[in-house]
């Protein structure tokens, strides 16, 4: 068994083991009580569930826009040795994965400027809007991570056999295009679904 | 060389060993030692150590001196200190390997370069005392109470008899001076003393002693002896029960709290204890009013003259209901009344203090100012004029069985809101860097088109 396999079997046990012996516990003890969700929901801080959106926001699209371009870069890297001409048309593909990371730069943004300083401390005291303001924003951000992510990823895939198949026949490239393109898309949607999620955040006093 | 080295060791060695052996011995009453020696080169005669614990009565001492005296010089220096005793050597003359601190340095020279000292470590107290008569009648001369200054002046024959007698103080640790420093001072004025001797080449016999003991341990009979152990801390108040409302004959509400303290907002807060009225052996609170059934219990603790209101009342209400979303039981402690003098503040306190109804709810501090679990109901009660603190809250409403508290239910769990926060954000980028390690990990270099042997690649040079 290799290494990557051996950690992974690891984790993965010892993650499921303590869930179990965890949930064991408060079975038998009779504490079963205890286990809270809603407790965890309002007693933790909204401004974490804020700033980890923002955090994912643009970490995630930056993953997406990376992988994307590595991709697509050494393919073009590649081909370009035998097929010089393909190196300036194929940018284009380049340039579609980081308008992924531009989208997550630009959500992030937007959404930390919705964050601002509430003066309660207690469920009570700290008040609904606050709450939904605070998983408003998780919630955007992992929206337009994610969607970003996939998205850098698909475009750098598709990019990649865009060139190489570009260094082979010139035809192909413009079709190929289009594919791009509609990979593309779907980096929008995220960023739209984003936008409609935290338009009526309103956080503060 | 060796000789006088060897001399040295065994006078160090006979004076610590007769030190220790006789401190090692034990038991307690008052003796004072007495050190004796000669200018070198007239050695006192080889006497017999005294055994080790053995107290030298007087006779014994005038037989010792008499022997020395013969044989030795006659003029005698006694350098008569107040008290003394054996402890003095011992803690002051840095015996436990620290000689650098040691209060005796001279005497010690002086011991060390005497051929013959005597040392005799108890000697019985009252006894101690005549050592200036014995002198006196064995050498035949009147003493001469002197200081070094006076010594100065004074010429000695070296063949006569005479006894010169120096006086030395003593100070114990309650008095202004430490006694290590009045015996170096006492140790610095027989040097002077010696050198003086020394200075006009006359030989002595000097004598260190004291009048009296300076510790005096009295024996106690053991019957006397307290034999338990005592506790050296301030006495514990006695374990209270818990209070109970008894509806019939069980049981049905208990209330237990360490500190229970209510204060009252008139221009500053004045502030008033209750625990002493309400729990032990001095309880002196009445439980009128309380009610118990399944849905609703209700603890009324009735008070007289608290901060000058003539009747107190403090109420908890409880109530207990069936949770659809957990499907069981639980209780809350909904509203705590103080009723005054016909007046009303009322604290919600639903929101914080709950527990499964089979249970009993416990928090270490429960107050309406300090992390507060107790809210005034609006915002102009009354309660706003009120602090209310309890110190390790202890309540069970509903399902008491017998005296004692249920299960109870703690208001600090085991995981904080902070701890949760903590653990989720470091879970959350523990993924990221297990995830970016494994794409980093399986990296490889392509290496489909290596052909070691074949030729290089041509790069063209045009398109």
């Amino acid at each position: 068994m290799n290494g990557q396999a051996l950690l992974y079997g690891g984790v993965t046990v010892a993650f499921w083991s303590t869930l179990l012996v965890v949930g064991i516990c408060y079975t038998i003890f009779d504490l079963g009580f205890r286990f809270d969700v809603a407790w965890f929901l309002t007693e933790t801080s909204p401004f974490m569930w804020a700033n980890l959106g923002i955090g994912l926001a643009i970490s995630l699209s930056v993953v997406g826009a990376a992988w994307g371009i590595y991709i697509t870069g050494s393919s073009i890297i590649g081909g370009g040795v035998k097929a010089p001409r393909i190196k300036t048309k194929n940018l284009v593909s380049i340039i579609f994965c980081e308008a992924v990371a531009i989208y997550g730069i630009i959500m992030a943004i937007v959404i930390s400027n919705m964050a601002e300083n509430f003066s309660g401390t207690t469920p009570d005291t700290i008040g609904f809007k606050n709450y939904q303001a605070g998983y408003s924003m998780f919630g955007a951000g992992l929206t337009v991570g994610f969607s970003n992510l996939f998205c850098g990823i698909c475009v750098g895939i598709v990019g990649s056999g865009a060139a190489l198949a570009d260094a082979q026949n010139a035809s192909l490239f413009v079709k190929i295009l289009i594919v791009e393109i509609f990979g593309s898309a779907i980096g929008l949607f995220g960023v739209i679904v984003a936008i409609l999620q935290t338009s009526k955040v309103k956080m503060g006093d | 060389m060796v000789v006088s080295v060897v001399s040295k060791m065994t006078g160090t060695a006979v004076f610590i060993a007769i030190l220790f052996s006789v401190f090692s011995a034990g038991s307690c009453s008052a003796q004072v030692p007495l050190v004796m020696w000669s200018s070198e080169g007239y050695p006192l005669p080889q006497q017999v150590a005294p055994l080790a614990g053995h107290i030298i009565s007087g006779s014994q001492l005038a037989s010792y001196l008499k022997t020395a005296l013969t044989s030795g010089p006659q003029n005698v220096l006694l350098f008569l200190q107040d008290k003394l005793s054996m402890d003095d050597f011992t803690v002051y003359g840095g015996v436990f390997g620290n000689k650098q601190d040691s209060a005796f340095p001279a005497l010690e020279a002086e011991l060390r370069s005497s051929a013959s000292p005597l040392v005799l470590p108890a000697l019985s107290w009252p006894d101690s005392g005549a050592v200036p008569r014995i002198l006196q009648e064995q050498l035949g001369t009147s003493p001469l109470y002197l200081d070094p200054e006076t010594l100065s002046q004074l010429r000695l024959n070296a063949s006569g008899s005479s006894l010169l007698i120096f006086r030395l103080p003593y100070s114990t640790d309650a008095d202004m001076i430490s006694p290590k420093a009045v015996l170096s001072g006492n140790d610095d004025i027989i040097r002077q003393v010696l050198n003086i001797i020394k200075a006009q080449a006359i030989p002595y016999t000097a004598i260190y002693t004291a009048v009296r003991p300076s510790r005096v341990i009295q024996e106690v009979s053991l019957e006397t002896l307290p034999v338990a152990r005592t506790l050296l801390q301030a006495p514990a108040s006695e374990p209270y029960p818990p209070l109970e409302f008894r509806s019939g004959a069980s049981p049905c509400i208990l209330f237990w709290a360490e500190n229970l303290t209510v204060s009252h907002f008139q221009g500053q807060w004045r502030r008033h204890g209750l625990s002493a009225q309400t729990f032990g052996s001095s309880a002196s609170v009445s439980l009128t009013g309380s009610t118990c059934n399944q849905t609703h219990s209700r603890l009324v603790l009735n008070y007289q003259n608290i901060l000058n209101f003539r009747t107190f009342r403090l109420i908890f209400s409880m109530s207990r209901r069936f949770y659809q979303v957990s499907g069981r039981h639980w209780f809350t402690l909904d509203q705590v009344e103080l009723e005054y003098d016909g007046q009303k503040a009322t604290f919600n306190s639903s929101r914080n203090i709950y527990a499964p109804s089979e249970y009993s709810y416990r928090c270490k501090s429960v107050t309406s100012f300090r992390d507060p679990l107790l809210t005034p109901r609006t915002a102009n009660d009354n309660a706003t004029l009120w602090r209310l603190s309890f110190d390790d809250f202890q309540i069970q409403g509903f399902n008491v069985t017998g005296s004692d508290f249920s299960y109870a239910s703690d208001c600090a769990s085991f995981f904080t809101p902070g701890v949760w926060m903590g653990l989720l954000t470091s879970l959350l980028m523990l993924l990221v860097l297990t995830y970016g390690l494994h794409m980093i990990i399986q990296l490889r270099t392509m290496d489909r088109f290596d052909d070691p042997k074949g030729p290089a690649i041509a790069v063209p040079q045009n398109e």
